[in-house]
């Protein structure tokens, strides 16, 4: 059985009767999304690694859950999706929250930002400019980071958002609203420096 | 300044999340306030640069490496033996089972030299990386100390250490 050239539905189903070395193949394929989700969220590369780790050893356990409903990548990528945020709730309790997230919880900081004129992104190489928007994503909080993680790149709605960070929809769309604000911010102070 | 409802409305406006009742509202306000176009651009530029941010991000570890630590906390369940947590540090678990490894070996060793020397006396040998093995000889009691030695610094408060006294 050549598993390199099956579908993921074939290698779940493989996987699900036992056959390790399909869901191998499966880690292959989608190791690199898994960890870039983890360290997106967790900007932290160790963390990132065990995360993702962890949510494929969770996937193997709950292979008899998965129905189909998504692709077996996204299903994945919900897994570790929560399992950082267990985590980060972890950390959440054991520090205070930082004065930049108390400031936007009460409301009006993003207001009175001046709005960027230019494209931040204008002139700048790929690479160049995938590690400033990396640089940028590091100087949120984690909060904002998961807001944007789950809007931007699950392309969740805010309804599942707020379901997913136990809070309002409104509080979704001021957290979304602040982290978009603040990245464009950032983003331009970056590109002037450099 | 537009005040905050109205700029949320534009986000949810940007992200195909406003009512449709709502959408004529927004788009009357884009028409003529440039303020509001402004912001409009700002946030859908910014929305599409995170967007392609993400496909530069690889795993910093090859495929075998990877695999490996998740075969290993898999491998126990698929033979039907105990499931390990998955909460458990992989490196946590394999040092505690190369220290318990390691500590019988040292017990073993410290037999075979008891045996080994003709006369009373103490020796030393290193056994790993930062554990040394001590032994003491009485033969006029007829008695043996053994004991191992990690270092001050290794903190090994949950593996058996200690000193053995054999007759």
């Amino acid at each position: 059985m050549d598993h390199s050239t099956a579908t993921d539905d074939a290698l779940v189903r493989f996987a699900r009767n036992g056959d390790m070395a399909a869901f191998e193949e499966l880690v292959a394929r989608h190791r690199d999304k898994l960890y870039a989700r983890a360290y997106t969220m967790m900007r932290n590369e160790d963390e990132a690694i065990d995360l993702s780790q962890e949510a494929w050893v969770k996937g193997w356990q709950r292979l008899a859950q998965f129905q189909g409903e998504s692709s077996f990548a996204t299903w994945m990528t919900r897994i570790v999706i929560n399992l950082c945020l267990d985590q980060l709730r972890k950390r959440k309790r054991q520090r205070a929250e930082s004065i930049e997230a108390m400031d936007e919880e009460s409301g009006g900081v993003e207001r009175q930002m001046p709005i960027v004129m230019v494209n931040p992104a204008a002139g700048l190489e790929r690479e160049d400019l995938r590690s400033r928007i990396d640089e940028a994503l590091g100087k949120l909080t984690e909060t904002h980071r998961t807001v944007l993680v789950l809007h931007e790149f699950e392309q969740m709605e805010y309804k599942n958002i707020a379901k997913i960070m136990n809070c309002s929809i409104g509080t979704v769309m001021s957290r979304l609203f602040y982290a978009r604000r603040k990245m464009a911010a950032l983003l331009q102070d970056l590109k002037k420096a450099g | 300044m537009m005040k905050t409802e109205m700029q949320l409305k534009l986000q949810a406006y940007l992200d195909g999340e406003l009512p449709a009742s709502e959408s004529r509202g927004v788009r009357d306000l884009l028409a003529n306030d440039r303020e509001a176009r402004e912001l409009l651009t700002e946030l859908s530029q910014t929305r599409d640069l995170i967007a392609a941010h993400e496909a530069g991000v690889k795993l910093p570890e090859t495929r075998e490496f990877y695999w490996a630590k998740i075969q290993r906390a898999i491998a126990p369940e698929s033979q039907g033996g105990r499931q390990r947590s998955p909460g458990v540090p992989l490196l946590g678990w394999w040092r505690r089972i190369l220290v318990s490894a390691g500590a019988v070996a040292a017990v073993a060793i410290a037999v075979l030299l008891s045996w080994s020397h003709a006369t009373g006396g103490s020796d030393a040998v290193t056994i790993s990386d930062g554990a040394t093995l001590f032994t003491y000889r009485n033969y006029a009691t007829d008695t043996t100390l053994v004991w191992l030695d990690y270092g001050s610094g290794t903190d090994f408060s949950n593996d058996s250490e200690g000193a053995k006294l054999t007759p």
